[in-house]
């Protein structure tokens, strides 16, 4: 009981009992309220009392504002400032994780840390390290021909032939060959275990051949128009077409298609399934961006839509060591490098390239992201630059095809050290700019992922 | 009768880096014992600092665990280490339940020139084990955690460390008009550790 409600049971206190369950507890005795005017400041109470409160407005905060105030709540009491990290190593998970992969990973985690002194200095590459010929490519935006497999072997379409290229023994043999009429591919994608891969095509025909015996294993039907992007989950093979729908395949069963989603406004330009194979990203030509969960894709309701982009969205990758973090990039309109929160729904960063962005790809040794441009106004057409992350500073010099003809598709090594570009300078470049790889601290990268097609999923 | 002075023994940065983690690693344990956090099945006695502590051994929290107190000594030990805080959310809702918050004052005399302290080893231990025991009690009254739940682990450290892979970037997890209790703290000469409980309101029982 405090020192108040005591004071309430004295006896000389001459209140009346009803002050007894007042809700205010006073401090002196009395019933009347009696105030005193000298002490008042009768201007400032008369406009407290008047004044309606003004429903704030959405306060523009400029970005000096932003940062500093960013600076301030990063500063701990004393001034100092500091970092907020969250553990997220090992998964730690109640039920017996007994996978391989996950055995190898802790194993490659509890390596430790390189001392600072001995950091690796990198050296950023100003020409390719090979050059290989690439006649006939389709100088086509929309198409998205060329994708480097687990079994690190290369799939490119020239014209309407898909090669493979062996980049072991550096080998090139045909696996297939579009004889129809008008018809080529416009879309490959290689499966997770690297052994079959997706072929979409411009008159909507999709198919799957093994890479092995060069032989047509399945036809999907389901689209009415170009495939122009294809993307793969394990056994579930996403395509997105110019007919505005992206439909999700499951390869192992007869009747093929699980479901068939028609959201976007216009042609569907990219397709990408994150690291932990829940969510889906997909860009279309209305120049949105549709995050969708696994489980949602039928109903139609996605998880976010992103409006921010003002040109058509082919560019998309995720995050390998943050697995709600995604990157996209617009096209020539656009020409904007935007990383987004997939939990949140919200944009963390938007960088302006000036140039329209082709590809995507994340460095999974060093936190870093190289995005690939064609036609632009700004500074860095037709070129290849690559972005600290997260801050998005520009790191290196850019890198160019021949006659600074545009790059028009990007894919990065199994192992993550080099990047392959297409341009439309007919060539195929390869840059060997994401290593040198960090013992024990790169993300996902084991032999094993060439071996095993398991997905190691951060599981509590 | 013996003289009563207690011994001292010399304390190093590495050795007081390595108190701290273990005992980190010790408080997690028991704090995921005692909140329930992972079934009791799940844990085996051993003895530690005079008591009977719980390990888990689920080898995924196992490791977990073991991973994270390795980074933690190391940086403790680089002296970039300020504070280190166990979230406890609820599955379900990710909502943040009880946030355990580890505080850490190092003597960065020691850190740049390399000097040793002296205290009792069976002192700091005397001191941890204060505070287990305190641990041990707050479950009389910490709100019961009826749901499912993680935990996560957060650390504070200094702008200009190098941040390994296993570590991301995160926001503070804070509560909302916490109830806090802190706990005794422990000082090893080098590293002062304050542990400090904060949870969420139980609003039921709320007396005017």
């Amino acid at each position: 009981m405090d020192e108040n409600s005591l004071r309430r049971f004295q006896p000389d206190w001459y209140s009346p009992t009803r002050l007894l369950s007042s809700p205010v507890d006073y401090d002196f005795p009395g019933d009347r309220f009696i105030p005193n005017r000298s002490l008042m400041d009768l201007d400032q109470a008369h406009t407290l009392l008047t004044n309606r409160t003004k429903k704030l407005g959405k306060p523009k905060f400029n970005n000096e504002y932003r940062k500093k105030m960013e600076e301030n709540l990063k500063l701990d009491v004393e001034g100092r400032p500091f970092r907020m990290l969250v553990f997220r190593g090992s998964p730690k998970s109640s039920r017996q994780s007994t996978r391989l992969i996950d055995e190898m990973r802790r194993s490659d985690e509890e390596i430790p840390l390189q001392n600072n002194d001995n950091r690796r200095y990198r050296k950023f590459p100003l020409k390719a390290t090979r050059a290989l010929d690439a006649p006939l490519l389709s100088d086509d935006y929309y198409s998205n021909i060329m994708d480097w497999g687990k079994s690190n072997i290369l799939a490119i379409v020239l014209g309407s032939i898909l090669y493979i290229w062996n980049a072991q023994v550096q080998k090139a043999q045909i696996l297939m060959e579009v004889k129809r009429e008008h018809d080529y591919p416009t879309s490959v994608a290689w499966s997770d275990d690297g052994k079959t891969i997706a072929v979409g095509c411009n008159s909507s025909k999709l198919q799957l051949w093994d890479a092995q015996t060069s032989k047509l294993v399945r036809d999907l039907q389901g689209h009415q128009s170009r495939v122009g992007c294809v993307a793969w989950n394990g056994h579930i093979l996403t395509s997105g077409s110019k007919d505005r729908a992206i439909i999700n395949h499951d390869v192992r069963a007869r009747n093929s298609l699980v479901c068939l989603t028609r959201v976007h406004g216009g042609e569907v330009c990219g397709v990408k399934w994150s690291s932990t194979g829940n969510a889906l990203a997909s860009g279309g030509n209305d120049n949105l961006v549709y995050i969708w969960d696994i489980s949602k894709m039928s109903s139609r309701h996605y998880m976010h839509r992103f409006s921010e982009h003002h040109a058509a969205v082919k560019a998309l990758a995720w995050c390998p060591y943050n697995s709600d973090v995604l990157a996209s990039g617009g096209g020539i309109d656009d020409g904007c490098l935007k990383i987004w929160n997939t939990q949140k729904g919200t944009c963390i960063s938007t960088t302006e390239t000036g140039a329209q962005i082709c590809g995507l790809q994340w460095n999974r040794h060093h936190k870093e992201i190289l995005s690939g441009h064609g036609f632009g106004t700004g500074e860095s057409p037709c070129q290849l630059c690559l972005w600290s992350y997260p801050s998005m500073a520009r790191i290196g010099e850019p890198m160019r095809h021949a006659s600074s003809s545009r790059i028009l598709h990007l894919s990065q090594s199994p192992d993550g050290l080099t990047v392959v570009s297409a341009g439309a300078d007919e060539t195929l470049r390869f840059w060997e700019i994401f290593g040198p790889p960090q013992d024990g601290c790169s993300a996902n990268i084991t032999d094993l992922d060439n071996l095993l097609s398991l997905k190691a999923s951060a599981v509590r | 009768m013996a003289s009563r002075t207690a011994s001292k023994d010399i304390i190093t940065l590495r050795g007081s880096a390595a108190i701290v983690s273990e005992y980190f690693g010790y408080a997690a344990n028991s704090i995921l014992y005692n909140r329930g956090v992972y079934p009791e099945e799940n844990f085996k006695k051993v003895k530690k600092y005079g008591l009977t502590m719980l390990l888990t051994e689920d080898e995924g929290v196992k490791t977990f665990i073991s991973n994270l107190t390795a980074q933690l000594a190391e940086w403790l030990e680089a002296g970039k280490l300020q504070r280190v805080v166990l979230v406890i959310m609820s599955k379900a809702s990710g909502e943040v339940l009880e946030r355990w918050n580890f505080s850490i004052e190092t003597d960065s005399e020691v850190v740049e020139k390399g000097v040793s302290r002296e205290k009792s080893d069976k002192e700091i231990m005397r001191e941890i084990q204060a505070i287990m025991r305190q641990i041990a009690s707050s479950i009389t009254y910490l709100p019961c955690l009826e749901e499912p739940c993680v935990f996560d682990v957060l650390a504070y450290t200094n702008t200009d460390v190098a941040v390994p892979f296993t570590w991301i970037e995160s926001d503070p997890k804070l509560i909302a008009n916490p109830q806090m209790v802190k706990l005794h703290s422990f000082d090893t000469k080098i590293h002062k550790v304050d542990t400090l409980v904060s949870y969420k309101n139980d609003d039921e029982w709320d007396e005017s």
